[in-house]
């Protein structure tokens, strides 16, 4: 099998980011989450390869917080697109756990089928490969296993790497993966390592049939009781690595600006506000409400894959402690009265 | 604290039991110990459930705006910073004091729930920080409810020790250069999920600046100019209602030292116009720093 030194990392980095950018997870400031590697500086910034994950997600690498999508020149009453921002420049992502990946097979659900093709994210995407740390140790509140993501071998990675320690095992198991590993090639020794053997997760969460029963349960009071500790504000979907809701807005100066859009929040009073005022989901229980839903019944009802990837990342920042593992926990022992 | 839990549940179970409350906001224990979290009782039933802990941080005053609309009478239980909180709440007509039931608690200074499930969520290398006495409670300088109906537990003296604006004077010293560079990394790291805004007792309007269409006053841009905008207004509105419970700074994920900011002004509100401390004292009718406005206000700045 194929191996990489750890200590061959840093080259292995410095070859890959010759032709693409190279996202890696690291700790930048007070931040954590992929960053460029060119950005990284050493005597301030950290590796985290070997840290469970970062706060942040690698979703951005595909589908950035705030990204241009054209330039508006306007001339009387005429209105003209001076330059569109699709871009195509090669993107790695390297070390991506199995569950942050399962978040951009589900943004591939949403912005490549079903008839409709985001060019801006298609762009992106297809520029885009996915080196990934394959996890053999769960944390806390780990529950990927149980929403469909392999941690070991997990889908849609272009390559695998297997952490034993002082090495990284290296599969290549797509095309775009045989591409960045010729890049490294002379790094890579050939040699027989033990892999490290899986652990049993910490958390089980029983998903089986809970977006069937969700469908019967919109009105259920038990959702007052969950939202009351909620603040309503956007932490867990922004560091979700599957949420993909977006807005649409446009900046000008004078007669010339651009068009962008920004990642949105369902938990914003703002986000389903009509242009006649009106807002279907006023109420903080009804945004709450939508966003469990929308993690565990509708998308799982378009898509047939749950939309949550059990990374338990908002379990870990919630300011108010609110648990996505206690509601599915909930869902499953709630009665319903047909 | 625990004698202080049993007391909270005997005195809500009382207070739903002859109805003076309709409902009842402490916490309640999740799976974990850390995982302490806003809990409102509506029956003695539930009254069980809640607890006073060394992880009960969070500004439960903030709950309250959940029942502005309504009638229901509120029994809440208040620290330092809770019962400044309410006070806030009261002058901007929030919430009336004729509603309230306050059980208030001179509080020892707690943990942060966030820190514990960060240090156990193996994202972090090595401990984030210390899980002793969190940064807001070791900066508090009222830890004894201002208004209660109930006390339970005696005074204790403020944790804080050293100089208050100590940061403030670091920043205010620095050239505009380094100040501007010294805002820009710390801003530009804002993911604008607006925690800060909604943890905020003083955050109580209803529709918020960030939030309008038309117009647009600030960018939903993620970069530094719409990031500082968004720090810069959120932080003006501040200026005289800044109760200090550092609720912002600490539910925030990527650590923006958002104190440091308040802490500026609270103490330029404090100099000139003061002496001025947010939300000190409840007097019907009178109105914070900066809420209103006489003819004879100087103005020889314009």
């Amino acid at each position: 099998m194929k191996v990489l030194s750890k200590e061959k990392l840093q080259t292995a980095f410095n070859k890959l980011n010759e032709g693409a950018e190279v996202f890696v997870p690291m700790q930048k400031g007070t931040q954590s989450g992929f960053h460029p590697w060119k950005s990284f500086e050493s005597d301030k910034d950290a590796l985290m390869l070997d840290a469970l994950n970062v706060y942040l997600p690698p979703k951005n690498v595909v589908f950035p917080q705030t990204e241009k999508m054209y330039s508006i020149k306007q001339k009387g009453v005429e209105i003209n697109i001076d330059e569109t921002f699709e871009n195509y420049d090669p993107t790695i992502i390297f070390g991506a756990r199995g569950c942050d990946i399962k978040g951009i097979l589900a943004m591939d659900d949403v912005f490549l089928t079903k008839g409709y093709e985001d060019s801006f994210y298609k762009a992106r995407r297809q520029n885009n490969t996915i080196i990934a740390n394959a996890c053999y140790e769960s944390g806390p509140n780990c529950f990927c296993s149980s929403m469909e993501v392999n941690p070991t071998d997990p889908a849609g990675a272009d390559v695998i790497i297997r952490d034993t320690g002082k090495e990284y095992v290296w599969e290549t198991k797509t095309e775009k993966g045989e591409a960045v590993t010729a890049v490294i090639a002379d790094l890579l020794e050939e040699k027989e390592v033990k892999l490290p053997e899986a652990k049993p997760f910490k958390q089980n969460v029983d998903y089986d049939g809970v977006a069937e029963k969700l469908k019967g349960m919109f009105e259920h009071p038990m959702w007052d009781k969950l939202a009351e500790p909620c603040v309503n504000c956007g932490m867990c979907t922004y560091v979700c690595p599957s949420c993909y809701c977006f807005d649409i807005q446009v900046k000008m100066w004078g007669d010339e600006g651009y068009r962008f859009r920004c990642w949105d929040s369902c938990m914003y009073e703002e986000y389903t506000r009509e242009a006649g005022g009106g807002n279907p989901r006023g109420a903080a229980k009804e945004r709450f409400r939508n966003r469990f839903l929308h993690k565990l019944e509708f998308f799982k009802e378009r898509y047939d894959t749950p939309l949550c990837t059990g990374c338990g990342r908002c379990i870990a920042v919630c300011p108010n402690g609110i648990n996505i593992i206690k509601i599915i926990e909930q869902v499953k022992e709630a009665e319903i009265n047909e | 604290m625990k004698e202080i839990t049993n007391k909270i549940q005997e005195i809500a179970s009382r207070l739903l039991q002859e109805g003076q409350v309709d409902v009842f906001l402490a916490w309640e224990q999740g799976g974990e110990a850390f995982q302490t979290r806003p809990y409102f009782a509506r029956t003695v039933e539930e009254a069980k459930n809640l607890v006073f802990n060394e992880y009960s941080i969070h500004n439960i005053a903030n709950s309250l705006l959940k029942f502005r609309d309504g009638q229901e009478k509120i029994g809440v239980v208040a620290k330092g910073c809770d019962s400044r909180g309410i006070v806030r709440l009261m002058e901007d007509n929030q919430i009336s004091r004729d509603r309230l039931y306050i059980i208030g608690i001179p509080c020892p200074g707690m943990k942060d729930p966030l820190i514990a499930a960060r240090n156990h969520s193996g994202f972090n290398k090595a401990n984030e920080s210390e899980e002793g006495i969190a940064k807001k409670c070791r900066d508090c300088i009222q830890p004894n409810p201002v208004i209660y109906d109930e006390l339970i537990g005696e005074e204790v003296a403020p944790h804080f020790e050293g100089e208050r604006f100590a940061k403030v004077r670091e920043i205010e010293a620095m050239s505009p250069d380094e100040r501007y560079k010294f805002f820009e990394d710390t801003l530009s790291t804002c993911i604008r999920c607006y925690a800060c805004r909604q943890v905020c007792v003083a955050c109580d309007c209803r529709t918020c600046i960030f939030d309008e269409m038309k117009p647009q006053w600030v960018g939903r841009e993620n970069n530094t100019t719409d990031n500082m905008m968004y720090h810069i207004v959120k932080a003006s509105h501040m200026a005289g209602r800044c109760i200090e419970c550092g609720e912002c700074e600490r539910v925030c994920p990527v650590n923006i030292p958002l104190m440091v900011i308040n802490q500026k002004l609270i103490k330029d509100v404090d100099e000139f116009f003061g002496p001025y401390e947010a939300g000190m004292k409840y007097e019907e009718g009178v109105k914070p720093a900066l809420s209103m406005y006489k003819e004879d206000d100087p103005d020889n700045f314009l």
